[in-house]
């Protein structure tokens, strides 16, 4: 245990020498938030309802949906990389599990964008885009598990994803149509309740929506009691299967494995 | 004393065609991974494109703004950036030349290092990757929002497209002179360069002042797509700017391309390699 903690330590000193790249990355945030903010003004212009309760849980909809993206980011290409220069055969031999070392890599770089990126992010927009507060302290603790939840169901799609890399050797393809499939379906960027009936029909039977959509209604208490504990259910659910799904590919890419020189 | 140019122009146009041949049969090398990432690329550009699609199933227009007005202008942003990558794509990669070595073997042969820039590098997956969105999105609005395609019309389209490009080759270029004095600015570049893009998706007018002055005179993408499309549809809103802007693109990518071409000039002549020149 006491390895993957000090994986995670890793990570969050790495990231901590691209601290331009992390101002950059808040300064980024706050913008694309405040320009979402004017197209829906724009948007609720001729609706009337720029002032409305409506239009302030839209507000708070896309602050929490950038701020969730700032920090689900992961690195995408760690596999890959070590997949193609070989060094994945020295990994492999240390007694460590590997897909926990990634895991706990990737933890490593959530704590750091939560502290340095998320909490100045936070701050700022709660003063500049005047987000409502979340809807009740169950609500925000029910959001907190349900964004955990959300954030595995993530990381176990990507992992799937990542580990194809041990047949593709190149993931960039398969990792940019991924995260094409997330930003629309999972509400990052529009909130489901906009979307046609048949569309969010088709989300529900799919893992994205418990990745944003599950977590930010909650946070703003549009989602009733009893559903509440069928959506976390279901977020449980397929972080389980997206995990087996992930083992058995994991299983059947070391048979696959090739090093060549390492 | 006048130098007299080592290759005539005909010289210069062949050696373009083999240089384009090359490109293509590297690309064609692995055709396979070349369609996926093409259609990898087409994926990420829908995202915005069906974001905006769904807003406006939902509510019709926006600001008077109907939904084919809306994706006409858009169609600007793709296919200028298609022919950008086309053509240019050598100064979208610039800086990795510079990293690599490459640019090195570009200084000990008798041609001019612009063109070598331009000349070695064909983004035939990007091109396509956004030039078919731009042109989805093109096919279905550009006969249907009021334009009479006549020579006129015709001439001023594309002069605005290839124009464009300039202006986005010319952010990438200025960006990417940084790295003769080894400053890494990339990740700050795309940020900036991809955001103002996602910005413009949507009219000028949506946004605060402070936003249009950047897309105006910061990061010009208002002259790649908001003002010619103004040409075209003349909304109402177009009477908050100056009218001539509408003529503008052209003005704006020659002055910024030659600004920023001297910047690049200075940077080569002050250029020490980074030592990993093959």
């Amino acid at each position: 245990m006491r390895a993957y903690v000090e994986f995670a330590k890793k990570a969050f000193q790495n990231n901590i020498a691209y601290r331009a790249d992390c101002v950059a990355g808040i300064i980024n945030a706050i913008i694309m938030i405040f320009v979402n903010i004017c197209v829906w003004k724009a948007i609720y212009e001729d609706e009337q309802a720029v002032d409305g309760v409506q239009f302030k849980m839209l507000i708070t909809y896309v602050v929490l949906a950038f701020l969730m993206q700032c920090i689900y980011a992961m690195d995408e290409y760690r596999i890959e990389n070590k997949v193609r220069s070989g060094s994945i055969g020295l990994d492999l031999l240390k007694p460590i599990n590997f897909s926990g070392y990634i895991f706990s890599y990737n933890v490593g770089i959530l704590i750091f964008r939560v502290v340095l990126q998320l909490t100045p992010a936070l701050i700022i927009s709660i003063i500049l885009f005047k987000m409502l507060p979340p809807f009740s302290l169950t609500m925000f603790a029910l959001f907190l598990v349900s964004m955990i939840l959300g954030y595995l169901v993530l990381y176990c799609l990507n992992f799937i994803v990542w580990i194809s890399s041990f047949w593709f050797y190149w993931t960039f393809s398969l990792v940019t149509i991924k995260d094409a499939a997330v930003m629309i379906l999972s509400g990052a960027l529009l909130p489901l309740w906009f979307m046609p009936q048949a569309m969010v029909d088709f989300i529900n039977l799919t893992p994205f929506a418990s990745i944003y959509y599950v977590p930010i209604t909650i946070y703003l208490g549009q989602m009733p009691m009893e559903e509440i504990a069928f959506a976390l259910l279901k977020q449980l659910i397929w972080v389980l299967g997206l995990f087996i799904v992930g083992r058995l590919l994991w299983r059947s890419a070391l048979k696959k494995l090739v090093v060549q020189g390492g | 004393m006048k130098k007299k140019p080592l290759y005539s122009p005909i010289e210069i146009f062949v050696l373009l065609m083999k240089y384009a041949k090359l490109s293509i049969k590297s690309i064609l090398e692995y055709k396979f991974d070349r369609v996926f990432i093409t259609i990898a690329i087409f994926c990420r550009e829908m995202i915005s494109v069906v974001v905006m699609f769904l807003i406006l199933t939902r509510f019709v227009r926006i600001k008077g703004w109907e939904y084919n007005q809306m994706f006409f202008l858009y169609s600007f942003l793709f296919l200028s950036y298609s022919v950008f990558v086309l053509f240019f794509a050598g100064m979208r990669d610039f800086d990795n030349m510079i990293y690599s070595g490459e640019f090195d073997r570009f200084l000990t042969r008798p041609l001019g290092l612009m063109y070598q820039i331009v000349a070695s590098r064909i983004d035939l997956s990007a091109a396509l990757g956004h030039g078919i969105v731009g042109i989805i999105l093109f096919a279905n609005t550009a006969f249907s929002v009021g334009i009479v395609w006549n020579a006129k019309n015709i001439f001023y389209y594309i002069v605005v497209l290839l124009t464009g490009a300039v202006i986005q080759a010319s952010i990438f270029l200025f960006s990417a002179c940084f790295s003769f004095w080894t400053y890494k600015v990339d990740n700050l570049r795309n940020m900036i360069f991809f955001n103002a893009r996602r910005i413009s998706g949507y009219p000028l007018s949506f946004y605060p002042g402070i936003i249009q002055k950047l897309l105006m005179f910061v990061v010009p993408f208002a002259f790649v797509n908001f003002f010619p499309a103004q040409y075209f549809l003349r909304k109402s809103d177009m009477s908050s700017y100056w009218n001539g802007f509408l003529y503008m693109t052209p003005v704006v990518a020659v002055i910024m391309f030659l600004l920023v071409y001297a910047f690049w000039k200075k940077g080569v002549s002050r250029y020490s390699s980074t030592g990993t020149a093959m």
